[in-house]
């Protein structure tokens, strides 16, 4: 055995290893694996959430909630609004963090003021974009009717699709200012020898943009998109508050789903199972993030 | 013809003037090296040429063309970097047909210059691999390689041997020149380097705060510096200058200074007795007998010959150059004289002309010798120190 080779001070460099990294593995073992693994066991049973007393039924939560139609519809919704947010977040975010890449005047002031949707509270946030979208008094009417683009007030939030356009539109405000500070981080680290060399070679600003200013903004990209595809894809309070999953469910997606199976319906071993495999969804980005991060790491 | 002028040239940054007024005239296939301190406008002025940078007032011509108002793409330029410049994310052969793509060259025609590029510079083996995948040389020679392909009017080269460890420095000092000769491009080459100037270069311009100090071949930058700034940065170790008088004798000129006194060769006729400064280079100074008496500080021994720092009663110190093997100390007091053959006179100030007569210090035939068959005597001033 290698312990018995070991010299005192070693084994004593050991012990404090272990007992300085004890407390977060507590932390991470009491928040983290257990309630995963307590949603995994309550998966496999019919329980009655204010009771939490049931049957167990073993798969049967899954095989009924790939039968069931909501489901699907929910998967669709939260595909569509993760592709649709993301999206924007990116295009916004790579937009803006070139624009306050550039030397202008109030450059330091729009820094710190782009953030402001990111650090708002949710529910702030919410309130204010309901108020903006009333259709009686909200001010998003006001201003389309005055210069000419609609005639007569829109439902923002209460027909489809403007409910979940109006989502997506929120959810990219309000996100897209992490991709503003990651990918503005980026930009300054790119030297300006790169830029210069291309002007000579006869790049254009577009030929620029594309072959220095892309291919270095790359590898933050995928960064970006996965962290943001697993953080959009398990959003729940924006939705939540804007829209409450309506009208009807078209605005609701999985994790508002595994909300009203738990506590509106009650069936917490079904919305357990849902919790379970919206994971195992999102386990994917993450394994792909992990490898990228370790293949980073390793070159 | 002149392949690069520069008239009046200016160039200011704010408040700050880095380039004033820079008249320059580099001719057709010449090797210019920019040579200064850090500073003194050598990059900008290779920047604005590049069309990185642009002059706040004056011309700058490439081959007969004015170019203030041409992009850096349209000017038939190409610009090696200190750091490279390398796109990371393409191959070694990507890179260097990168200037060929933006220019719209058939793809067949790309890959047979790429392959005649790669085979002049020993880059084959590597054209698949990425810059980070290659030495600090084999970068270097890759941004050579992306500057080559385009068969440019003019190269330039801004400190490109900086980043290199000092043997492979040596090496690509070599290549250099013998690609310039090859080539028989003109070449404009920025460094801070004294040694890379005076060995690879045609002519060096001289520069110090954004001016033109000399612009002439390296060894009469060496020879016959134009004024005591270009005197006392070209040269390692450096020209022992000695601050003093210049007094006058009918023909004959006379410095003086705190423990010395020596008649000095034919000056220029705008010389005028008063505050001067006298140069020696090292290899000039004479130890072992003569009118100075000075204390050895220290000896550095270099191999083939040695350095000697002298302390003068004055309190002046000099630097001498010797052969090899000697066994002065530090400590020992030595006699010294100058070889007046070959000091030099500069007028008062950090940046005083010179005043010696075209070829005269430099030994050169043309030498007048009435007064330098008498430049050592000694002087009875000189005995008592």
């Amino acid at each position: 055995m290698p312990s018995q080779t070991r010299t005192l001070l070693e084994r004593r460099y050991a012990a404090l290893g272990v007992m300085l990294i004890a407390p977060t593995v507590v932390v991470f073992c009491s928040v983290i694996v257990y309630p995963l693994l307590s949603a995994i066991y309550l998966s496999f049973f019919s329980i009655f959430t204010p009771t939490l007393e049931g049957d167990f039924v073993g798969l049967g939560n899954y095989t009924e909630l790939l039968q069931t139609e909501v489901f699907w519809s929910s998967l669709g919704t939260t595909l569509i609004w993760t592709v649709g947010t993301l999206t924007l977040q990116i295009l916004f975010g790579v937009g803006m963090a070139l624009v306050l890449h550039q030397n202008i005047w109030f450059r330091s002031l729009a820094r710190s003021l782009i953030l402001f949707p990111y650090f708002i509270s949710t529910v702030v946030a919410v309130l204010v974009w309901k108020w903006l979208f009333n259709d009686l008094y909200g001010i998003m009417n006001h201003f389309l009717i005055s210069i000419g683009f609609i005639d007569f007030p829109m439902d923002y939030l209460g027909t489809m699709p403007n409910a979940l356009i109006s989502v997506i539109l929120v959810g990219a405000w309000k996100y897209f200012p992490f991709v503003v500070i990651a990918v503005l981080a980026r930009l300054q680290t790119i030297p300006d020898a790169l830029y210069e060399a291309a002007k000579i070679d006869g790049a254009g600003p577009i030929a620029r943009f594309f072959d220095v200013t892309l291919p270095q903004l790359r590898d933050v990209l995928v960064v970006i998109i996965l962290l943001r595809a697993i953080w959009d894809f398990k959003e729940f309070d924006l939705i939540f508050l804007l829209t409450g999953g309506g009208p009807l469910r078209d605005t609701q997606t999985l994790p508002l789903l595994v909300y009203q199976e738990a506590f509106a319906l009650n069936d917490m071993g079904k919305a357990s199972a849902y919790a379970v495999v919206m994971m195992a969804i999102m386990l994917v980005f993450m394994l792909i993030y992990i490898r990228r991060t370790r293949t980073e790491d390793g070159s | 013809m002149a392949a690069v002028v520069f008239s009046n040239v200016r160039k200011e940054f704010g408040s700050f003037t880095a380039v004033h007024g820079l008249d320059l005239s580099i001719a057709e296939g010449e090797f210019v090296s920019l040579l200064g301190p850090s500073g003194c406008g050598k990059t900008t002025t290779l920047r604005m040429l590049a069309g990185l940078e642009f002059p706040t007032s004056g011309e700058i011509e490439i081959g007969n063309r004015v170019v203030n108002d041409v992009a850096p793409g349209k000017r038939d330029i190409a610009m090696v970097f200190q750091s490279y410049a390398l796109y990371p994310h393409m191959s070694v052969a990507q890179n260097i047909a990168y200037p060929l793509r933006k220019r719209g060259t058939p793809l067949a025609e790309r890959q047979k210059s790429v392959a005649a590029t790669a085979e002049l510079l020993q880059l084959t083996e590597l054209l698949n691999r990425k810059p980070r995948q290659l030495s600090g040389g084999q970068q270097q020679r890759v941004a050579l390689g992306r500057a080559l392909v385009r068969d440019p009017k003019v190269f330039l080269l801004d400190e490109p041997l900086s980043n290199l460890d000092a043997k492979l420095r040596g090496y690509m000092r070599v290549e250099l020149v013998e690609l310039h000769r090859r080539l028989g491009r003109t070449m404009v080459y920025v460094t801070h380097d004294q040694l890379e100037a005076m060995t690879m270069s045609d002519r060096i311009a001289v520069m110090e705060g954004g001016e033109l100090q000399q612009f002439a071949p390296p060894t009469e930058v060496y020879e016959e510096p134009a004024n005591r700034f270009v005197a006392s940065f070209i040269g390692t170790p450096g020209m022992t200058l000695i601050d003093g008088d210049l007094s006058r004798d009918g023909d004959h000129w006379l410095f003086q200074a705190d423990g010395i006194s020596m008649a000095v060769a034919t000056l220029k006729d705008n010389a005028s007795p008063g505050p001067a400064c006298l140069g020696v280079r090292p290899e000039h100074v004479l130890i072992g007998e003569g009118p100075v008496n000075g204390v050895i500080q220290v000896v550095e021994k270099t191999g083939h010959e040695n350095i000697v720092v002298l302390e003068l009663s004055s309190g002046q110190r000099l630097t001498g150059r010797v052969p090899a093997p000697q066994s002065w100390r530090p400590g020992e007091t030595v006699q010294l004289s100058f070889d007046a053959d070959h000091t030099h006179v500069f007028g008062p100030g950090p940046r005083g002309i010179r005043l010696n007569r075209d070829g005269v210090s430099a030994g050169k035939a043309s030498a007048p010798p009435l007064d330098i068959a008498n430049a050592n005597t000694p002087t009875p001033r000189k005995a008592q120190s």
